[in-house]
């Protein structure tokens, strides 16, 4: 297994280098949007829940930012499937498919906890007021590792690029909009609030929120994100063994 | 591990991507030690398919697979480690170097850390790379992308190599280069090599024996002398204004009389393994 993780990073460290500079500007913008037109444009005086909008957007821009880029693994691994069939490689060499998705999915992290910084980065240039508990750390980790496990999930669950495109748009884009990223899903109507109540976006928001603001973390938020954690790490294996059949 | 038993046994290999037709149908052979042998066929026959239940990359619907008696299913990471891959497209990291493409290999076939830059120049050496080491593998031509994914199979020191089409859309000297390299694999190594070809031709040079797949069964298996013996060794073709007929003889002189008889253009020349393909599949290789 260790080989298998090891040589999946390796090799996805090595071409992230190259890049790393064009991802990490790619992953700077649309945040720095959203903090416009929300932050500025709409929600100046605005405050929510006694915190004021900036404060309570932030960190749900650490959760959007990071998802995004952890979930952007899928369309690699299906390049990396589809047209170079460099995956093949995994697939032919002595080692586990626990290895092969344990080293996508520490890539996936990796990525999503480099996109935080630059939130962190605005959130001091706007001026948000933001308390730092350490079991963030702990929170970003559970978080990325989620949508990293998905994004193994579905890039081979889908037979080619447009599969994902369709993923992208079906499942991560509402996630994003409902799941309490900008606003408090409180407010939403009761359906909807039920259809958010499955999304794991929902729970790693309110958990990476409280501990950035001072709110307490509630326990069982935590356990819920452990429960995708697992959840998706086993479609992973299960779908990578379907590749092979 | 027994040295003297077959290095890949596979028995009844079936695959069936739909339910009513078996792309595989059913196929059993045996390779020892050192063999070199050739799987030929017209596209669609399914080497392609054979190759990839033998390499792990699809799973047979039924049938079974040894290396050196040991289950390729249940034991599939000790006996990955036994076979070396050579697919059909090169498969290798472009915006990586040929030495990071190389240390990739190594890493997952556990290769360790100390030995790795040692054997990966030791390989670059003997396949004539070693002034590409760092350089990006987009910047290779297409028979230096081949060799060194040749390569990149044998870093693990296999005892099997299977060759998917190793010289598909390479001009013919890069051809040869390749045949050569092939062929020192084999000698040198003493590498047991399957290597699937629609090119005849290709076959008939390197392979000590071939088998001959058509709608996914074997429809022959031997050496190419053997098998040219058992249709004649001289071929008269006759040029009538529609098609090409092909007539079988043992002697020369045989074939010269019936081509002196003849009213159209004729040509006598030696029987080819393609010959022997077209007597029994009744329909003509892509070359």
């Amino acid at each position: 297994m260790f080989n298998g993780i090891c040589g999946v990073l390796y090799r996805e460290l090595l071409i992230y280098r190259n890049r790393a500079l064009k991802q990490m500007l790619t992953s700077s913008l649309s945040p720095l949007l959203f903090l416009i037109a929300f932050g500025w444009g709409f929600g100046r005086d605005v405050t929510v829940g006694g915190i004021s909008y900036i404060s309570f957007l932030i960190p749900g821009l650490i959760t959007m930012n990071s998802l995004t880029q952890s979930f952007a693994i899928s369309g690699e691994i299906n390049i990396s499937r589809f047209y170079f069939h460099t995956f093949d490689e995994y697939l032919i060499a002595p080692v586990s498919h626990a290895g092969i998705v344990i080293g996508e999915a520490a890539f996936g992290v990796f990525r999503g906890i480099l996109a935080t910084f630059i939130i962190f980065i605005y959130a001091f240039v706007f001026d948000a007021s933001l308390s730092f508990n350490p079991f963030f750390l702990v929170a970003i980790v559970l978080h990325t590792f989620i949508f990293s496990a998905l994004a193994v999930t579905t890039s081979m669950v889908v037979k080619d690029h447009s599969g994902q495109a369709l993923i992208n748009n079906f499942a991560i884009t509402p996630m994003i909009f409902l799941c309490g990223t900008f606003y408090p899903i409180d407010k939403l109507p009761y359906a909807f609030k039920l259809l958010v109540s499955v999304f794991p976006l929902t729970y790693s928001t309110k958990v990476i929120r409280a501990t950035l603001t001072g709110a307490e973390v509630n326990i069982v938020y935590v356990a819920l994100m452990m429960f995708y954690c697992i959840i998706f790490f086993l479609t992973s294996l299960w779908a990578l063994r379907k590749v092979e059949a | 591990m027994n040295d003297n038993s077959d290095v890949l046994k596979a028995a009844g290999l079936r695959k069936n991507y739909r339910k009513d037709k078996a792309a595989v149908d059913g196929v059993s052979f045996a390779f020892s030690r050192g063999e070199f042998v050739g799987l030929l066929g017209p596209n669609g026959a399914g080497k392609t398919t054979t190759i990839k239940m033998l390499t792990g990359l699809i799973k047979p619907s039924s049938g079974v697979i040894h290396y050196y008696g040991r289950d390729f299913h249940n034991e599939s990471q000790m006996t990955k480690g036994l076979i070396g891959v050579v697919p059909q497209q090169n498969n290798l990291d472009r915006d990586l170097t040929a030495y990071e493409n190389l240390c990739l290999h190594a890493i997952l076939y556990g290769i360790p850390k100390d030995a790795r830059r040692e054997r990966i120049y030791e390989y670059l050496e003997f396949s004539g790379l070693t002034d590409y080491a760092n350089r990006q593998v987009k910047t290779f031509s297409g028979g230096t992308m081949r060799r060194l994914v040749i390569l990149r199979a044998l870093l693990h020191e296999p005892k099997i190599l299977f060759l998917d089409e190793p010289t598909v859309g390479l001009d013919p000297h890069i051809r040869r280069i390749i045949w050569d390299f092939i062929i020192k694999i084999n000698r040198t190594k003493n590498t047991t090599i399957l290597l699937t070809t629609h090119y005849i031709e290709e076959a008939e040079r390197l392979c000590k024996r071939v088998m001959i797949i058509n709608d996914g069964r074997i429809i022959v298996d031997g050496d190419p002398e053997t098998l040219k013996d058992g249709i004649g060794h001289f071929v008269l073709e006759v040029y009538k204004d529609d098609k090409i007929e092909e007539e079988f003889f043992n002697t020369r002189d045989e074939a010269l009389l019936a081509l002196k008889d003849s009213t159209y253009p004729c040509k006598v020349r030696a029987v080819t393994l393609e010959d022997v393909f077209l007597g029994l599949a009744g329909r003509r290789i892509n070359v």
